[in-house]
């Protein structure tokens, strides 16, 4: 008989959940800080610059919920376009996949609204509150009408920002400039004010409360992104080797003739690092490769008379004395996987006919017999022109010889974006007419722009 | 494991608004909240679209905060946290 193993007792609950320590990011300057910046004020400028750009006459890029039609541009996708969109969200997690592979967390530092945010809020807390080390002691200053004055000025700013955060985010759903003029006259509905409170409060809490614990608790990247490294991968690294044993030293001797590595153990890097880890206990997944440590190391090696690139972007591989490949299979697959939905997308795009047709059949008659001898089927015509222009289009009928349009008898003017419904009626002689007849319906336009959509049904007419 | 205020309360909420956020944008891409309201019930009449958009993501974002209530409730009320158990059957 197996015997059975006790299970061991519980262990005793470890503080599972303490309060956060605060994290006081150091200001530095460098290549990747300056990178960084580039990258907020681009991202930035375009997200709150975008909403307001008009193109021929309407709002250029605008998710209109409200009335269920997206405007890209000179581009109107409508719900049943819902593939682009589709392709465009995989392309975009391929991508994703495809960089994290090549150079880490390329995502995390630079592009993801979560780092850009608190970036933009971070430089407010540093024009308000000082430095680190003045931000630190104001904290542990007791309240008095300077703290009140700087704590104060950064909330102001923080919701200012918050708030108009959360008013570009819903321009994008609904018109901003009308969106604009109901804030100004107090006359905003319920629902668009509820979501831009909502997005001004996300704005908030992630950027100014939250901040590096969204990264650290609540990002679902975070923890699943190693699966697409390997050792191939650029990662943000503290050369062990050439840095240990870490100690402090006057500046201009040799490390190696004190037995020294040359870390310093300044921990300049702790410091700067926005989501306070060190670096130096290897690659850890709260690190979002934003590179503040490698430009804090940088200027103090400069300072130290040492090479810079203590802490570097490397490679496992480098770091092992191996060569590193930079064409990998994994990244051969993600290429490939990335120009194919980039080729269906751009070829569906392309080929895409900004015109609907559907054909219905009158239910009540299969014909009627009308005056001269013909024989007459009745069919409602639902028609969207799905182009941001009007077109005037013509109707023609093919597949049966004889066979003509009654009704609508003149050209058809159909508004942009419009959905319409006209009844049709064919007509044959009634000898030609007998039986079931495969024809095809024909929309065109006469504009000279080439659209044309074609729909097969019936025509019916007394049994021979 | 002691139920844990703070953390529980994220770990119910956030999941479930990406789930939400999810289930918002597959549903009404395929599915018109004007539809919906006009074959609805007469609670409905006179709604938006917008309340309609707003009214289905939270709908979805409190089933969604269930189901993920129902997790943290399960992990937090077993007699020996599933890790545990799983280690100690390994080392048999």
């Amino acid at each position: 008989m197996a015997s059975v193993t006790p299970l061991p007792p519980p262990a005793s609950p470890a503080p599972f959940y303490a309060a956060a320590a605060k994290v006081y990011p150091r200001e530095i300057d460098g290549r990747f800080s300056r990178l960084r910046k580039l990258a907020v004020v681009l991202l930035l400028g375009l997200f709150y610059g975008l909403a307001w750009l008009d193109w021929n006459g309407h709002q250029g890029l605008l998710f209109d919920l409200p009335a269920r039609k997206f405007h890209i541009f000179g581009l109107t996708l409508w719900p049943q376009d819902f593939l682009y969109l589709t392709l465009l969200l995989i392309v975009a997690a391929l991508s994703l996949f495809f960089f994290t592979a090549l150079a880490g967390r390329l995502w995390c530092g630079y592009a993801c609204p979560q780092t850009v945010w608190t970036e933009l809020f971070v430089w407010i807390e540093q024009w308000t509150e000082g430095s680190r080390s003045q931000r630190m002691k104001l904290d542990r200053a007791p309240w008095s009408a300077a703290k009140l004055l700087r704590k104060g000025t950064k909330q102001l700013l923080w919701v200012a920002l918050a708030l108009f955060t959360g008013f570009t985010f819903v321009g994008y759903f609904t018109p901003i400039r009308s969106l604009g003029s109901q804030l100004l006259s107090l006359s905003l509905g319920p629902w668009q004010s509820f979501w831009v409170l909502l997005y001004s409060l996300a704005t908030y809490g992630n950027a100014g409360f939250l901040r590096e614990q969204v990264c650290k608790y609540m990002c679902p990247y975070a923890r699943f992104q190693s699966a697409m490294f390997d050792e191939d991968t650029l990662v943000i690294s503290y050369d062990g080797k050439r840095g240990e044993p870490r100690g402090a030293r006057r500046r201009g001797t040799e490390p190696r003739s004190l037995g020294l590595g040359d870390c310093i153990d300044c921990t300049m890097c702790v410091q700067a690092c926005p989501t306070g880890i060190d670096i130096r206990a290897g690659l850890q997944y709260e690190c979002i490769a934003c590179g503040a440590c490698i430009d804090a190391c940088d200027e103090v090696m400069d300072k130290m008379g040492s090479a810079r690139g203590l802490i570097r972007y490397t490679t496992g591989h480098a770091l092992q004395g191996a060569r590193t490949r930079l064409l990998r299979p994994r990244l051969l697959v993600y290429a490939l996987l990335i120009g194919g939905a980039v080729g269906v997308l751009t070829f569906s795009l392309l080929t895409r006919t900004p015109l609907i047709l559907d054909v219905l059949r009158d239910r009540n008659a299969l014909y009627r017999e009308v005056h001269g001898g013909l024989i007459e089927n009745a069919y409602t015509l639902k028609m969207i022109n799905l182009d941001d222009r009007p077109h005037r289009y013509r109707l023609t009928v093919s597949g049966m010889p004889g066979l003509g349009i009654v009704v609508p008898a003149g050209d058809i003017l159909l508004p942009p974006g419009s959905v319409n419904s006209i009844p049709a009626r064919l007509a044959a002689a009634a000898e030609a007419a007998g039986g079931v007849h495969h024809i095809v319906l024909t929309l065109a336009t006469v504009d000279g722009s080439g659209i044309a959509v074609h729909e097969n049904t019936r025509f019916i007419g007394p049994s021979p | 494991m002691p139920f844990v205020r703070g953390l529980d309360l994220a770990l119910v909420l956030w999941p479930s608004f990406l789930a939400a956020c999810g289930a918002s944008l597959l549903f009404f891409a395929a599915v018109d909240p004007a539809l919906l309201r006009d074959a609805g019930p007469r609670v409905f009449a006179g709604l938006e679209r917008e309340a309609g958009y707003a009214l289905g993501f939270l709908f979805f974002w409190a089933v969604a905060a269930v189901a993920s209530a129902l997790s943290v409730y399960l992990i937090r009320t077993a007699r020996t946290p599933p890790a545990a158990t799983h280690a100690a059957s390994d080392e048999r």
